[in-house]
């Protein structure tokens, strides 16, 4: 498992949005400041904490904190 | 740095956006600095690391980036962003892979043909750009120099063809370095320096780069915003001007009080080799125009033997414009230096392995910069360099000279102390002052003293070398003086800003002298020199103003003492009647250059 907290408050951190209105579904869609350069701050921000490294595909597919969760799930549990 | 960052780690991209935000409740603390940025990728990404490195020294900036690969559209349209608001720092930064793709990744296709001629077309090119931003902003201008690397060949070996690459771009970076020496406030960058602290292979996100047009890693972005916020602040900060060394455990290893000469750690081979390595460093911030100066605990017969027997010892006792040996306190001692060298307390460095003595100085003269020194003497000139109080980016013929001239300036003050009559010691000096208009070659220098000049200051006005340079295209005059004596030359040292407000009025906006040259009289002589112009000039009306500062108190009768009448309180403003017939001061000779 990946701790949700600690993904939650990164998106927070990079979007600078209140980590209470962060859940599973944010996206991209539903979120303003979740802009493609917000996209790549949070991909490399994610790689830092999370000691993982991203392929494009990844970058591609991660539109939602749910999305990234299982991303990452998939990077980490093997 | 504020007390806001004590204690706080600021490593990963999160920490940045989190530190951001944070720094944004705190900006009225920060003094606010525009910056825009001209580059040919999404310097956007930047934004984070660059605000909060900025924030770290004192700053706040609104960023503006330019979309990107539009330098001469940005620069050209007068109501675009570029002007609004009016920037403070200009960044640029040209990626040649952005502009000849091949040239990095096919360099074998080209001939020498194509290549001196692409070599010309980039700089010229440049040359523009930077031309014409200097033409309409008054911004220090920064610009990024062209990378040697490509994003395939950072980790492989060195063929024959990357050596010629590498050395052409070289070229090019030496001639961008010198079209930067030829504008004002215009420095170069180097790349090369970033992309070696993180590492080539750390440098680099290929996902980034071909996905968003990012060229380096997000531990690339941090270092990249870092050295430009160290470079901006090194930009508008003076650098420091006097580095106050400890000499037992400092300039060389043991204790010569308990050791002798022949005991100290000092010589070609470890452990003296560190030491002797961390002179040369020494040595070379003496050279770019750092004062140096010992403040130690120990006999001073001891101390100085080392100085002039010890082979080793590559430090001379004539390389220390002020040298305080003794069991005072070093407090004490610093204030002393500080006043031997005419200097204010912000401007002093110190360096002393005993972190009592530097929690003892930090405690008694909180503006003295300590620097946190190692425990290991192999880090000390690493961390004299990366303290950034002796960022000198640009150098004078007066800074190079900075030591020789105070030594001159003491020999003089022992020579007064042995005359009675300051006039008649005045008069041994056989001093030359002479009187020139500013040109482009001097307004570096003008501008720097009306920047650096407390002490002797009339009005304390800063002014940069656009603004100067535009005092003389409006018709206002731009004064300097260079003096001799029998000692030696000190330069250009004075300076006169005489503002034309009619036909008929003059008003004298700046006048200063550099310290070194304080209590001689020159400026009686330089007054009767603008007195004498302006009556050449036709003026009915001389007019020269005095405002007050912490510094300035030297000054405060100057106009009185030189028979101006005050004539507006409140401004102080003072006004000299120009149908009287200055004095004349016999024993300075002045020539009009």
């Amino acid at each position: 498992m990946i701790d949700f907290e600690k993904l939650k408050e990164v998106v927070s951190d990079i979007l600078a949005v209140d980590i209470n209105n962060i859940d599973e579904n944010s996206s991209s869609d539903n979120i303003d400041q979740w802009d493609s350069l917000s996209h790549i701050r949070l991909v490399m921000a994610i790689e830092a904490e999370f000691e993982v490294k991203l392929t494009p595909d990844d970058m591609m597919d991660m539109l939602s904190v749910k999305l990234i969760k299982m991303i990452l799930e998939d990077k980490i549990d093997i | 740095m504020i007390d806001f960052f004590k204690d706080k780690t600021i490593k990963t991209p999160a920490d940045y956006a989190k530190t951001l935000s944070e720094v944004r409740l705190v900006r009225e603390r920060l003094i606010p600095i525009n910056i825009a940025f001209l580059s040919s990728y999404t310097s956007e990404v930047l934004n984070p690391y660059i605000s909060v490195e900025l924030a770290k020294g004192g700053y706040f900036p609104n960023n503006y980036f330019a979309p990107f690969n539009q330098f001469e559209q940005e620069i050209l349209n007068k109501d675009g962003g570029l002007y609004s608001p009016l920037p403070d720092v200009v960044i640029i930064h040209n990626m040649i892979e952005d502009i000849y793709p091949d040239l990095i990744s096919n360099f074998a296709k080209y001939s020498k043909t194509e290549l001196d001629s692409i070599a010309h077309q980039i700089i010229e090119r440049h040359k523009a750009i930077l031309e014409l931003l200097r033409d309409r902003t008054n911004a220090d201008i920064l610009i990024v120099n062209f990378s040697i690397i490509s994003i395939d060949e950072v980790d492989s070996i060195y063929s024959y063809i990357k050596q010629q690459k590498n050395q052409y771009i070289q070229e090019i970076n030496k001639k961008l370095l010198l079209l930067c020496n030829k504008i004002s406030s215009c420095h170069s960058i180097d790349y090369m320096n970033m992309v070696c602290k993180v590492g080539a292979q750390e440098w680099m996100d290929r996902k980034l780069y071909f996905m968003a047009r990012v060229p380096f890693s997000g531990q690339g972005q941090i270092e990249f915003g870092k050295i430009l916020a160290e470079t901006i602040c090194s930009v508008k900060n003076q650098p420091h001007k006097c580095l106050v060394l400890d000499l037992d455990n400092t300039l060389w290893g043991g204790v010569i009080g308990e050791e002798g000469m022949s005991g100290i750690q000092i010589s070609e081979y470890y452990p003296g080799n560190v030491f002797k390595h961390f002179q040369r460093t020494i040595l070379g911030l003496r050279n770019q125009g750092v004062l140096l100066a010992i403040s130690s605990k120990n006999n001073l017969d001891d101390a100085i033997e080392a100085f002039q027997n010890h082979s080793d010892c590559l430090l001379k006792e004539s390389d220390f414009s002020a040298v305080e040996i003794n069991w005072n306190d070093k407090a004490t001692n610093i204030q002393k230096i500080a006043k031997k060298l005419n200097i204010g307390l912000d401007s002093i460095v110190f360096f002393d392995d005993n972190p009592t003595e530097r929690q003892w100085v930090s405690d008694k003269l909180p503006q003295v910069k300590v620097i946190d020194v190692p425990e290991d003497p192999m880090l000390y000139g690493k961390t004299l360099h990366n303290c950034n109080y002796f960022n000198f980016l640009s150098i004078t013929h007066e800074d190079k000279n900075r030591a020789k001239m105070v030594r001159q300036n003491q020999k003089r003050e022992e020579l007064n102390a042995s005359v009675k009559d300051l006039d008649s010691f005045l008069e041994s000096l056989n001093m030359i002052v002479s009187v020139g208009l500013s040109d482009k070659s001097t307004l570096e220098r003008i501008s720097q003293l009306t920047n650096k000049t407390n002490q002797f200051n009339l009005t304390t006005k800063r002014y940069s070398t656009i603004e100067i340079s535009d005092f003389i295209k409006e018709g206002h005059m731009v004064l300097y003086i260079s003096v001799k004596d029998c000692f030696g030359d000190h330069g250009l040292s004075g300076v006169a800003i005489i503002k034309r407000q009619s036909e008929s009025e003059w008003m004298i906006d700046v006048f200063l002298l550099s310290c070194r040259i304080i209590g001689k009289k020159i400026e009686s002589s330089f007054l009767v020199e603008i007195i004498n112009i302006v009556q050449g000039k036709g003026a009915t009306k001389l007019l020269g103003q005095y405002i007050a500062s912490k510094k300035n108190h030297l000054t405060k009768d100057f106009y009185k003492n030189h028979n101006f009448s005050l004539i507006n309180k409140e401004g102080g403003i003072w006004e000299y009647d120009l149908k009287s017939v200055p004095k004349k001061i016999n024993f300075i000779k002045t020539k009009r250059l």
